[in-house]
């Protein structure tokens, strides 16, 4: 067939992945997050957009509990992994962030060899049986980040010697690694050359095939470029989540429009 | 309009100066159209030239605008309202290049017929019908400009008008050729004519309809009145 986009996944037809209910965050007396209701889909790239202060990292870092860390942070509402609330006192939060991994702004590798970064997360999961399983693990999530053919010759030299790009894309590797279902991803092509973010956004949408992607990013055309759906944040409410072509070609709400088209609004 | 301008003032200029280009495409057209039927008329070989002449710097200002809006494109990457006008401006353009070259068709069929016999009062309705269309030609750019949806509709659908005023001279000109097949050979350029102006009302109710999805989002649902009825003509009784 020579219409390409029949070898594209079917993103209308994908079930949710994760399903935020009426989340409230509050941070003290700050509320950040207003009563948002999200449908994360599954294999298929969500972008998170809106001012900075809006709420959209607070919201991101809500979907694998980062917030706990945080102790004047209080997160009301429901949000459910496949049906489970996350936020059940039951679920472990360390091995939630092995289902949920996530990608931050900054390369931040471990001050280890490429190998133990990628490696790090298998083992203490307990993921692996033996070496041959784990040195598997490791050239595959190198491969997947498109970086292998990098630094396979130099897979025990320090992570932290490669160029921002390549740690960024070692980053990706370390956190699928761990097989998980959703990556989060905070910002993180601002670090990057357009080069390398074509590298990462390339990336992204291989990766897609595989689980549900999460991005949230202050390059309109970012959003534009790699998600399918889109979701535009202001002041703590979520005032638009559609489909990315829609948002970037005909906005609902005057607010989305004002701010993708750059105005003051 | 947009009501809050962009924060970078420069892209509003970008926007601005791109439907400036159009509004003054659009008064070229609509002047050529008028002043063709005007040579029609009064059997003026000398305006007739000068609209043929005249319909290069319509040309040029389609390029002009086609640069423009590449540029905006490339530089500004245009979404939501904005992209929507640089779509728009650039088809509208396409539609009032497509009319100049009927105005400039009807002066070239002006100057053949000046040579030729009356037919009836058919130059006088030409005229008429020529200023209806370039009453809708009109509005629909002023509609552009004012992002006024409800002065599209209605320009949407005088359509109808004019379709039924093609519908009579159609007609007319088969009973003139049906009288005296010397009127053959003028009819048949009256018809070209008022088949071409015709068309310019479609082009018109077509740039309508793209400010209507330059506002809204989304083209018209619902069908436009239409009342072209020749398509169905046989024969006349005479």
């Amino acid at each position: 067939m020579d219409d390409m986009r029949y070898l594209e996944i079917d993103v209308t037809a994908q079930t949710n992945k994760m399903t935020a209910r009426g989340v409230d965050v509050f941070y003290g007396d700050t509320h950040a997050i207003k009563a948002v209701d999200v449908d994360i889909l599954d294999k298929t790239v969500t972008a998170f957009i809106g001012p900075s202060g809006c709420g959209k990292s607070t919201f991101l870092r809500c979907l694998n509990r980062m917030n706990d860390t945080i102790d004047i942070c209080r997160v009301k509402g429901t949000i459910l992994l496949d049906g489970e609330d996350i936020y059940d006192p039951k679920v472990d939060s360390v091995q939630l962030r092995a289902k949920v991994g996530m990608v931050f702004q900054k390369p931040n590798p471990f001050p280890k060899s490429i190998y133990d970064n990628v490696a790090y997360g298998p083992k203490i999961h307990g993921l692996t049986r033996n070496k041959a399983e784990l040195d598997e693990v490791v050239e595959t999530s190198l491969r997947r980040a498109a970086i292998w053919d990098e630094v396979k010759d130099r897979l025990q030299s320090p992570g932290t010697g490669l160029s921002g790009g390549q740690q960024q894309r070692l980053c990706i590797a370390r956190a699928i690694a761990t097989s998980p279902e959703v990556l989060l991803m905070d910002e993180p092509c601002s670090a990057l050359d357009p080069i390398a973010t074509a590298q990462v956004e390339e990336l992204i949408d291989e990766l897609r095939s595989q689980f549900s992607v999460v991005i949230v990013t202050h390059s309109m055309q970012q959003a534009a470029r790699v998600s399918q759906r889109t979701a535009f944040f202001h002041l703590g409410n979520l005032v638009e989540y559609g489909e990315t072509g829609q948002i970037f070609t005909a906005p609902k709400d005057p607010r989305t429009e004002s701010y993708i088209t750059g105005r003051i609004g | 309009m947009q009501k809050d301008p962009h924060i970078a003032r420069a892209f509003d200029r970008d926007l601005e100066a791109v439907q400036a280009l159009v509004l003054k495409m659009g008064g070229l057209v609509e002047a050529a159209l008028l002043d063709a039927a005007v040579a029609l008329e009064t059997r003026d070989d000398e305006l007739a030239a000068a609209i043929r002449a005249g319909d290069k710097a319509i040309d040029a200002l389609e390029e002009q605008i086609n640069v423009e809006a590449a540029r905006i494109i490339a530089l500004r990457a245009p979404t939501a309202g904005d992209l929507r006008t640089v779509l728009t401006v650039m088809k509208i353009a396409a539609s009032l290049e497509r009319c100049g070259d009927y105005a400039k068709n009807l002066a070239k069929r002006s100057v053949v017929l000046s040579q030729m016999p009356q037919i009836g009062g058919a130059a006088g309705a030409i005229r008429r019908m020529a200023k209806a269309v370039e009453s809708q030609l009109k509005d629909a750019l002023d509609s552009l400009i004012q992002r006024d949806v409800e002065l599209a509709a209605n320009v949407r659908a005088r359509d109808a008008e004019v379709d039924q005023m093609y519908n009579a001279l159609f007609r007319e000109f088969l009973t003139h050729m049906m009288e005296d097949p010397r009127n053959i050979s003028a009819c048949m350029h009256l018809h070209f004519i008022a088949k071409n102006i015709e068309r310019v009302g479609d082009h018109a109710t077509g740039i309508a309809e793209q400010v209507i999805y330059l506002v809204t989002g989304a083209l018209p649902e619902e069908a436009r009145p239409k009342a072209d009825m020749t398509t169905s003509v046989k024969g006349v009784q005479s």
